[in-house]
């Protein structure tokens, strides 16, 4: 019985005598309301039902809006019922029992309807509106309610238990939203639920086993949550489930076997989640199935065989698992199976020739396995077949030809396995192809004309096999064609000037192959493409001016050829161009000034060609510049003052030319600068204390110039250095105590200048120093004791000083030496017996100084020494008996 | 085209292809690495060759003749890659906490004259492949935790000069042909090693 509220109101103000008849009387009153249609009394409901509607409607945001809800008004035409409001509609009785208000943009909360108000309503579906706030507890009170969608709102909060009252639910729908926390264990008590969907929001904890009470769920979809746990056993239960999508969780543990008793399950998704162990083999009950996606778990063990039952099956998704073994054979009898993805997992044997049965199949993936075997030439079979991807395998054996019947095929991944023969020309007839990959296998033959047909083919992928002949020319057909690699293989003959014709290309990759003759200037024509790679070829003749055509060209890779002539000055139209390579070619004449035009660039590698002239000043425009090498070349001339612009240089080497310019005034600070080689030049000058201000600084190389002046001792605070060579130059004075802080130092080479004064201690702190030569300086004074810590040192070369005392003991620490000449100095004293420790060396030079006493006999033992000079000094005694002194000279001793 | 330039493009074609053979398997190798301390910064991979690599040393030809990775903090393992190294004269490994199998692809190193490769966690027998480096003089595995036997062929490695397995769980019984001949006993010790061989008596993995 319902009461209703205002006649509480009533009652409530009566005195406590009159109660009792008044519950008689109000009992009456009420069986003669029910049984008649006494207007008055009626419009009572209408009052009540409309006023909790209108009060709703004003708590609304945008209730001023006009056309929004305009029919919900109290006039003359409405009268007091609400029964013909838009959205509204009434039992026979003139009671409220149904609202439908969807997708009507309302904005506001529920928190003021009144749910008490509609006994009646069966009906209530706000889907997609912007209703927000908490889903309020009271919701519990209209007990006759049947359906109920409030999904695509933002509702927050967590779910109200009270929902469990709702005994009479079929249908709910609360997906689409914010809702968090658990979904309460209440909602188990739904018993006549049909439809359950909870998808797309936050909710977490566990999925309660007592949702395994709705037996006569059908649809059960908790999808897109943050739910953990394992999944109960108890949802085997639901009998009449046809659909069940718990997807995209955080569910754990394994698949409980029970679902296998869902006899009506036609859908299953696990897909997204933490599943471990094996797939139950009970799946394979599940006679009603047709999609199964247990993709992106932790799924273990091996497929079970019992899936090969699922004669519905057209969805079968186990992709991104770990699942081992090989794939059943059974798989075969799926004849209704049209996407079957195995891909991303660690299955391994062979491909059963059983799938040739599957005769509807579209997709079939898989790739990233350890398949071995060949591929089934049966495969040929599979006419529905568009996507068929067996990449990253061990597939060996060659490429059957029946896959040319496959003429609905659109992409044919086979790249990364071992197929080898030839890629034969049935491949052509697949008309229907966008994506043909077979890189990185063994391939080898020729590269057929006949692919020439693919008129669709978007993409073509050839790299990294052992393909040879020439291109041919019919690939110019394919004017769909964006991405064409044909890299690293042995590809001989020219470039076929057809290629021209492809007019969508972006990439083009033939780099790593055997191409000679010259680049055709039809390349210039493809206006889409953003990389060319012709890398390590045979490519002679002159670079075309077309090039400079390619406005969309980001990376141009030519280095590794034998390109002669110039580089062509329209290199200066391209604007997006940010790589370009044209080291170890033969380009001569000089650097196009219009090289200055290209902003985007990054990296100018020109090395190693004939290049002369100056370097144009306009290289200073190129303020994004972070590599350029233009060494190995012929080029003359100072350094241009605009290179004190080139800020973010990162890389520069301008070694091995004939430029000379006043070191100080040229360059000046790069604070990315890691190396920087200008070995093998003219530059003049002192050095600038200003390369200490570059604090990324790794290699500094300034070897066979005309320095002069001293070392700065700045050059200590670039604290990275790794490299310091400023041999065979004219500097003077005395190596500074600072160099003593490179904790990276692994070579420092100041060899051939005229050097002073003693070494410090100080130097004996580079732990990391492999490599040392401070030959043919003035240094005098004693060799540190402390170099004996340099004991990753292999070559030490201090010859050709003015060393005097003795050789110290401590230099028998230095175990890795291979290497160790102290030739040309003035040492004294007897040769130290604890240099035959150093087990490591190779060449030992002590010629030319005053070393006295017996040559020691340990020198026997010294069993790697392949050369030993210790002439031009005063030893005595006899020579000891090993084959490195029999092998020697008579003058090295 | 005269028969000199032709000779010299043969030359220069082949070494360019070394060098990015080299530089790739360079980089292969530091992709099995752990480096903590980032010895290896400086391998940049796009650089057409590896001889401005901190640690990597290069001949006039830009062929890799020396890899100084000795006490770098270095874990991880080794892989096939390194026997492309064709030039290589010097592996310098040790110190490091290395692990895994000695790759039987180091036998390809015939320029090889010192490996060096001292306490690491390499694991695994001595390749019978070392026995192909003609050049090795120095060869240093001590301080590892190798198993299986001392192989047989490495008496044919007429210039190895100083070899070191202490420290390790060798088996079987030490060489006593060619080089053997005159390496101390120091450098067998600490294994499970049975003494001399004595030829023709017991099998020389007798014990393993």
């Amino acid at each position: 019985m319902i009461i209703e509220p205002r006649l509480i109101f009533h009652y409530a103000m009566m005195s406590p005598n009159l109660k009792n008849n008044l519950v008689i009387f109000s009992l009456i009153f009420f069986i003669l309301f029910c049984a008649s249609n006494f207007p008055p009394v009626v419009s009572f409901y209408y009052m009540e039902e409309a006023h909790a509607l209108l009060k709703w409607k004003t708590s609304l945001q945008n209730h001023n809006n006009g056309s929004l809800l305009s029919s919900w008004t109290l006039n003359n035409v409405t009268k007091t019922s609400p029964c013909a409001w838009v959205g509204i509609h009434c039992n026979r009785g003139g009671r409220v029992n149904s609202i439908n208000l969807t997708s009507i943009g309302l904005k506001g909360m529920l928190h003021d309807f009144s749910f008490s108000s509609f006994p009646h309503m069966a009906y209530l579906d706000l889907w997609r509106n912007q209703l927000y706030g908490n889903i309020p507890p009271q919701i519990g009170n209209i007990s006759r309610l049947k359906y109920l969608d409030l999904s695509y709102n933002s509702f927050s909060g967590t779910i109200p238990p009270q929902i469990g009252h709702l005994s009479y639910l079929k249908t709910l729908h609360l997906f689409e939203n914010k809702l968090n926390g658990s979904i309460p264990y209440e909602v188990g008590r739904l018993c006549s639920l049909n439809y359950l969907a909870l998808y797309s929001n936050y909710l977490e904890d566990l999925i309660p086993p007592s949702l395994g009470n709705l037996s006569n769920l059908a649809t059960f979809y908790l999808y897109d949550n943050s739910l953990s746990g394992s999944i109960p056993g108890e949802i085997g239960n639901l009998r009449s489930l046809s659909d069940l999508e718990l997807s995209n969780n955080k569910l754990s543990g394994s698949i409980p076997p029970s679902l296998g008793n869902l006899s009506n399950l036609a859908t299953l998704y696990l897909y997204e989640n933490s599943l471990s162990g094996s797939i139950p083999c009970e799946i394979g009950n599940l006679r009603s199935l047709s999609n199964l996606a247990l993709n992106n778990n932790k799924l273990s063990g091996s497929i079970p065989p019992s899936l090969g039952n699922l004669s519905n099956l057209a969805t079968l998704y186990l992709y991104n698992n770990s699942l081992s073994g090989s794939i059943p054979g059974e798989i075969g009898n799926l004849s209704s199976l049209s996407n079957l993805a195995l891909n991303n997992n660690k299955l391994s044997g062979s491909i059963p020739p059983s799938l040739d049965n599957l005769s509807n199949l579209a997709t079939l993936y898989l790739y990233n396995n350890s398949l071995s075997g060949s591929i089934p030439s049966e495969f040929g079979n599979l006419r529905s077949l568009s996507k068929l991807s067996l990449g990253y395998n061990k597939l060996s054996g060659s490429i059957p030809p029946s896959l040319g019947n496959l003429s609905n095929l659109a992409t044919l991944y086979l790249y990364e396995n071992s197929l080898s023969g030839s890629i034969l020309g049935e491949i052509g007839n697949l008309r229907s192809l966008s994506d043909l990959e077979l890189s990185n296998n063994k391939l080898s033959g020729s590269i057929p004309p006949s692919l020439g047909n693919l008129s669709n083919l978007a993409t073509l992928y050839l790299h990294e096999n052992s393909l040879f002949g020439s291109i041919p020319c019919e690939i110019g057909n394919l004017r769909s064609l964006s991405d064409l690699e044909l890299s690293n293989n042995k590809l001989s003959g020219s470039i076929p000037p057809s290629l021209g014709n492809l007019s969508n290309l972006a990439t083009l990759y033939l780099y790593d192959n055997s191409l000679s003759g010259s680049i055709p200037s039809e390349i210039g024509n493809l206006r889409s493409l953003s990389n060319l790679a012709l890398y390590n070829n045979k490519l002679s003749g002159s670079i075309p001016p077309s090039l400079g055509n390619l406005s969309n060209l980001a990376a141009l890779y030519l280095y590794e050829n034998s390109l002669s002539g110039s580089i062509p000055s329209e290199f200066g139209n391209l604007r997006s161009l940010s790589t370009l390579t044209l080291g170890y070619n033969k380009l001569s004449g000089i650097i196009p000034h219009s090289l200055g035009n290209l902003t985007k660039l990054a990296t100018l590698y020109i090395h190693n060609n004939l290049l002369s002239g100056s370097i144009p000043s306009e290289i200073g425009n190129l303020r994004s510049l972070f590599n350029l090498e233009l060494n190995n070349n012929t080029l003359r001339g100072s350094i241009p003052l605009s290179f004190r612009n080139l800020t973010s240089l990162i890389r520069l080497r301008l070694d091995r030319n004939y430029l000379s310019s006043n070191i100080s005034e040229s360059f000046y600070i790069y604070p990315n600068l890691t190396f920087i080689d200008l070995s093998h030049n003219n530059f003049y000058g002192e050095i600038s204390s200003d390369w200490g201000r570059c604090p990324k600084l790794g290699t500094l190389d300034f070897s066979v110039n005309n320095i002069t002046g001293n070392i700065p001792p700045e050059i200590g605070h670039s604290s990275q250095l790794g490299v310091l060579d400023l041999s065979s130059n004219h500097i003077v004075g005395e190596i500074p105590t600072e160099l003593g802080k490179f904790n990276f130092l692994i070579k420092l080479i100041l060899a051939q200048n005229q050097l002073s004064g003693q070494l410090s201690p100080k130097l004996g702190s580079l732990a990391q120093l492999e490599h040392l030569d401070l030959s043919s300086n003035r240094l005098n004074n004693s060799i540190p004791k402390s170099f004996g810590n340099l004991v990753k040192l292999h070559y030490l070369n201090l010859s050709n000083n003015q060393f005097c005392r003795g050789i110290p003991i401590k230099l028998e620490e230095l175990i890795h030496l291979s290497e160790l000449d102290l030739s040309y100095n003035f040492l004294r004293e007897a040769i130290p017996s604890q240099i035959c420790i150093l087990q490591s060396l190779e060449n030992l030079n002590l010629s030319h100084n005053s070393l006295s006493g017996l040559i020691p006999s340990c020198f026997e033992k010294m069993r790697g020494l392949l050369r030993i000079d210790i002439s031009y000094n005063e030893l005595q005694g006899p020579i000891p008996n090993s084959t490195t002194f029999r092998d020697a000279p008579i003058e090295a001793l | 085209m005269s028969r000199v330039s032709i000779i010299f493009c043969l030359i220069l074609v082949h070494f360019l292809n070394n060098c990015l053979f080299s530089g790739n398997a360079l980089h292969a190798l530091r992709s099995r690495f752990k480096d903590p301390t980032n010895v290896l910064q400086s391998w940049d991979p796009t650089l057409v060759n590896p001889c401005t690599w901190f640690h990597v040393t290069c001949d006039s030809n830009n062929h890799v003749i020396r890899l100084d990775l000795g006490n770098s903090n270095i874990s991880g393992t080794l892989g096939p890659e390194l026997g492309q190294l064709q030039h290589l004269q010097y592996l310098e490994l040790y110190m490091n906490d290395i692990s895994g199998k000695i790759p039987k692809e180091l036998g390809n190193l015939k320029s090889l004259v010192s490996m060096d490769m001292y306490q690491n966690k390499l694991e695994g027998e001595i390749p019978k492949s070392f026995a192909n480096l003609k050049s090795l003089k120095f060869l240093r595995l001590n301080n590892n935790k190798l198993t299986g036997s001392i192989p047989r062929e490495l008496t044919t490695l007429s210039d190895l000069k100083v070899f070191d397995v202490s420290n390790n769980g060798l088996c079987g019984t030490i060489p006593v042909d060619g080089p053997f001949r005159s390496f101390p006993m120091e450098s067998f010790e600490n294994n499970k090693l049975n003494g001399p061989e004595l030829q023709g008596l017991v099998p020389y993995d007798f014990g393993c």
